[in-house]
């Protein structure tokens, strides 16, 4: 059995190289990696986040969307990002940034860089998309007002009506043509 | 002479009408020989005027001493007179007098005045002017012939005892007409030689016609017919007709097989007699190229095509027609190959071949048969299917003949296609090992059959829990599998096996083979008496009700329990006699239950179509709207996505039906 086994063993992979080969740059357990990462995110069915590769081409370049949670100021917005990984990933974090305008103490309004811990020096090889996107979902509703980058988000945080004026102001809604 | 020619104008009409007179009458001309045969005594009249106007002939023919040219002059003059002033009914009434006489030969009661009337027709030179007339004759005599004798007559070739007939009783009649004047038998001959080719072409024309109409028949009737075959493979290297062969068959096929009332097996029956048909009429398989082209595109429209191959290739056995010959040599599947030129037994493509036909060297049926698919992995799939099927419902243990057709169809598929059956009996035999080594160091009752899950098909899940004793032999087993073997784990599949029980009740006690779900039933009525179904589905785990009502109904049949009202069942601990009021037995469901456990190919498929549905709303979720070529490229992200762009289409647009997307102008988007 166990012959067999090990046997069959490189048939049953065969087609997740064959996928990864088509990625023109990148070694081939980064782009395996991305596959499986696809993979479970597809199968998770997490609410209110997802991502996928722009192209067929690219495996390193994905959009994602976020929908604010229910019960937070962001809740019914949804918010597009755009997901590029490091040749190196998953030992350099993904560069994760809003293309939606977000209004956000920790996201800067005009170039959507985001500021958070885990995509820069908490970052660790467990991570996987899918925990960053839930990290991120749940940053819109609880912003780390200790190191904002957007200062007046910031300050308005604590009035939530002025707060969602603002949000709304800059929001504007994912078209869904592309 | 000049001034006497009314006189023969007048005879030419007055025994004209007498003839028409007479043949209007019955209306029925000559268009048969048995309507010349009713109207025999019509043709006298053309008789006798043809005698009449021989005597007119040699009664003004001037003396030899004039010289030929006079003659021929004089015989030139008095025939273009009788042609002109003869009616157009005398061709009718030629072709009835000569029918006549047609008759008279073949029935060999030679009249010696046909000898007569021959010499007469030709001193007026009626034969050459009727000659078309004359020779249709002979063609209508050998149509009736060949349709009368040979139509339905597939066992025997036909050819050779036609052509003897020709020549005993057609021949012999075409002396007259065509080989007059021949003094001997190679004179005759030689004449002959033109006209007697061409009766031979219409006849060969004939009998191709008939076995072209009947050929569907003669397929149905193979090997029967093999005679006919080879008939009609010699007429058509007379007659150029394989075209209207092709159409025909094509035409009976459409009409008369390929519509949803055909079973399946029926068809691939019919194709397979159709290739050994036309392999004999035809070697080269040009032929059957083009008329198996829209039943192989019908049989792979067909959802169950492959599960019938497949059946058929283990051999069923049931019903003894499979479609494999035992004698044929099994041989490996044929690959379509290079053309090799260097071959001295090369030869070009037949001349009508098409540009993708394929020259098919081999008569093997399978090959054939399983080129109807464009890979053989949905056979191999369905293959694994069938063996998981056959092997989980095999009670005693003896997988010989299994072993059997997985070495035939290897032979047949190659090893590898066939490894993971190769580990799917090697399973059973393990598991009887390992259950031995099991039993050994601690005897139970229980004998699991232990599966690789990574080689088997998907087996229908189920959520049932077995209660009580089972569940404590469960356990058991699996803790004296853990010591045996540590880095595997067992996961059970309580809803599939036979369960051997013995119910001890207070005044009897009863032997019953059941399967799981009803001995978890019995099992929950060891603890009380009366159960609702509802109890029951949620005690053994989130059963399907309808499940759970047959299982119960299994025990009601046996007289173990019985439904006091609607959903409660008792346990008769007493045997209770049959009450009037229980209805009357239903006849047992026979075996209903055994529902085959393997999800079908089919199954498997929508299984896969859902996570690949998950990758489309991924997608679509990200990336708005797409077309359907970018989300086919797309979708070689999901792992082992091998579905064509058709498929995909008609996947969305179910899709659509169901109002998850929406297209507009080529792009597909998630609906709202």
């Amino acid at each position: 059995m166990d012959q067999i086994t090990s046997a069959l063993a490189p048939s049953r992979t065969s087609h997740k190289t064959a996928v990864s080969g088509s990625a023109p740059d990148g070694p081939g357990s980064v782009t395996k990696r991305l596959t499986n990462e696809l993979m479970t995110l597809m199968m998770s069915s997490s609410p209110g986040i997802s991502a996928f590769p722009k192209s067929d081409a690219n495996l390193f370049e994905w959009v994602g969307t976020i929908e604010g949670a229910a019960g937070t100021i962001y809740a019914g917005l949804s918010f597009r990002i755009s997901i590029s990984f490091p040749s190196n990933y998953p030992y350099s974090p993904p560069t994760i940034k809003f293309d939606t305008p977000c209004y956000h103490p920790n996201v800067d309004i005009a170039g959507g860089a985001i500021c958070l811990d885990i995509l820069q020096d908490k970052w660790s090889a467990v991570y996987s998309v899918q925990t960053v996107l839930l990290s991120l979902q749940s940053l819109l509703g609880e912003p780390n007002n200790a190191s904002p980058l957007n200062g007046d988000a910031a300050g308005l945080w604590n009035q939530p009506d002025a707060f969602k004026a603002q949000l709304l102001k800059h929001y504007r809604p994912i078209e869904t043509c592309t | 002479m000049r001034k006497s020619q009314h006189l023969i104008t007048r005879e030419v009409e007055a025994y004209m009408t007498l003839y028409e007179v007479k043949v209007s009458a019955p209306l029925q001309f000559v268009v048969s020989l048995n309507a010349s045969l009713q109207s025999n005594s019509d043709p006298e009249a053309i008789r006798s005027l043809v005698y009449r106007l021989v005597e007119w002939y040699s009664a003004w023919k001037p003396t030899a001493d004039l010289g030929p040219t006079m003659i021929s002059a004089y015989t030139l003059a008095f025939q273009t007179h009788v042609f002109s002033v003869l009616p157009p009914s005398f061709a009718r009434g030629i072709k009835a007098v000569v029918s006549a006489t047609l008759q008279r030969t073949i029935s060999q009661s030679p009249d010696p005045q046909d000898r007569v009337l021959w010499q007469a027709f030709d001193t007026l030179s009626l034969i050459d002017r009727y000659e078309t007339l004359i020779a249709s004759i002979g063609y209508e005599f050998i149509e009736s012939y060949v349709e009368e004798t040979c139509s339905g007559k597939w066992s025997e070739p036909v050819l050779a005892t036609l052509r003897a007939w020709m020549v005993d009783k057609i021949v012999p009649w075409m002396l007259y007409p065509f080989a007059r004047g021949a003094t001997n038998a190679d004179e005759a001959k030689i004449m002959m030689q033109g006209v007697g080719s061409r009766f031979d072409f219409h006849m060969h024309k004939t009998l191709c016609n008939l076995r072209t109409k009947e050929i569907f028949d003669i397929i149905v009737d193979f090997p029967d017919s093999a005679g006919a075959l080879q008939d009609l493979k010699e007429c058509l290297a007379r007659v150029d007709q394989r075209a209207d062969l092709v159409q025909a068959l094509r035409q009976a096929n459409n009409k008369r097989l390929l519509h949803p009332g055909a079973d399946t097996k029926d068809i691939l029956t019919h194709y397979v007699s159709t290739i050994k048909c036309l392999r004999i009429v035809d070697p080269p398989g040009v032929l059957l190229f083009k008329v198996a082209d829209p039943t192989r595109r019908y049989l792979r429209d067909r959802p169950d095509t492959i599960r019938c191959i497949v059946a058929s290739l283990v051999g069923d056995g049931e019903s003894g027609d499979s479609l494999v010959d035992d004698n044929d040599p099994i041989q490996p599947l044929q690959q379509p190959e290079m053309e090799n030129y260097s071959d001295p037994e090369w030869n070009p493509e037949p001349i009508d071949a098409g540009p993708d036909f394929r020259a098919s060297k081999s008569s093997d049926v399978i090959s054939t048969i399983v080129s109807i698919y464009d890979t053989k992995d949905l056979f191999v799939k369905e293959l694994q299917v069938l063996l998981a099927q056959r092997l989980l419902a095999a009670k005693d243990g003896n997988f010989d003949r299994e072993r059997r057709n997985v070495e035939i169809l290897k032979i047949r598929f190659g090893e590898a296609a066939l490894q993971v059956c190769e580990v799917m009996l090697r399973d059973m035999t393990d598991s009887r090992r390992i259950d031995q080594h099991v039993q050994s160091q601690k005897a139970s009752s229980m004998h699991p059959t232990i599966i690789s899950r990574h080689f088997w098909p998907a087996l229908e899940s189920s959520d049932m829990v077995m209660p009580g004793q089972f569940q404590i032999l469960q356990e058991q087993y699996a803790k004296e599998f853990s010591v045996f073997k540590p880095d595997k784990v067992l996961r059970w599949l309580p809803h599939l096996g036979r369960v051997h029980l013995q119910l001890e009740l207070e005044d009897r006690t009863l032997e019953a083979d059941v399967p799981p779900l009803e001995a978890a039933f019995i099992e929950l009525f060891s603890e009380k008496d009366v159960w609702t179904i509802d109890e029951l589905v949620l005690r053994s785990g989130s059963v399907n009700r309808n499940a759970a009502v047959k299982a119960l109904a299994t025990w009601v049949d046996m007289h173990v329990l019985k439904e006091d009202s609607e959903g409660v069942f008792r346990l008769l601990s007493v045997a209770e006699g049959p009450t009037p009021r229980s209805r009357p037995q239903a006849p047992k469901p026979a075996e209903t239950g055994e529902l085959p456990p393997v999800m079908s190919v089919q199954q498997q498929q929508a299984e896969q179509m859902r996570m690949y549905w998950k990758f489309i709303e991924g997608m679509l979720t990200n990336l708005g709207s797409l077309p359907l070529d970018r989300i086919q490229s797309m979708l070689k992200f999901a792992p082992g996505y091998d579905r064509t762009a058709e498929q995909l289409g008609s996947f969305m647009e179910a899709a659509r039906r169901e109002g998850l997307v929406n297209v507009k102008d080529g792009m597909w988007r998630l609906g709202k």
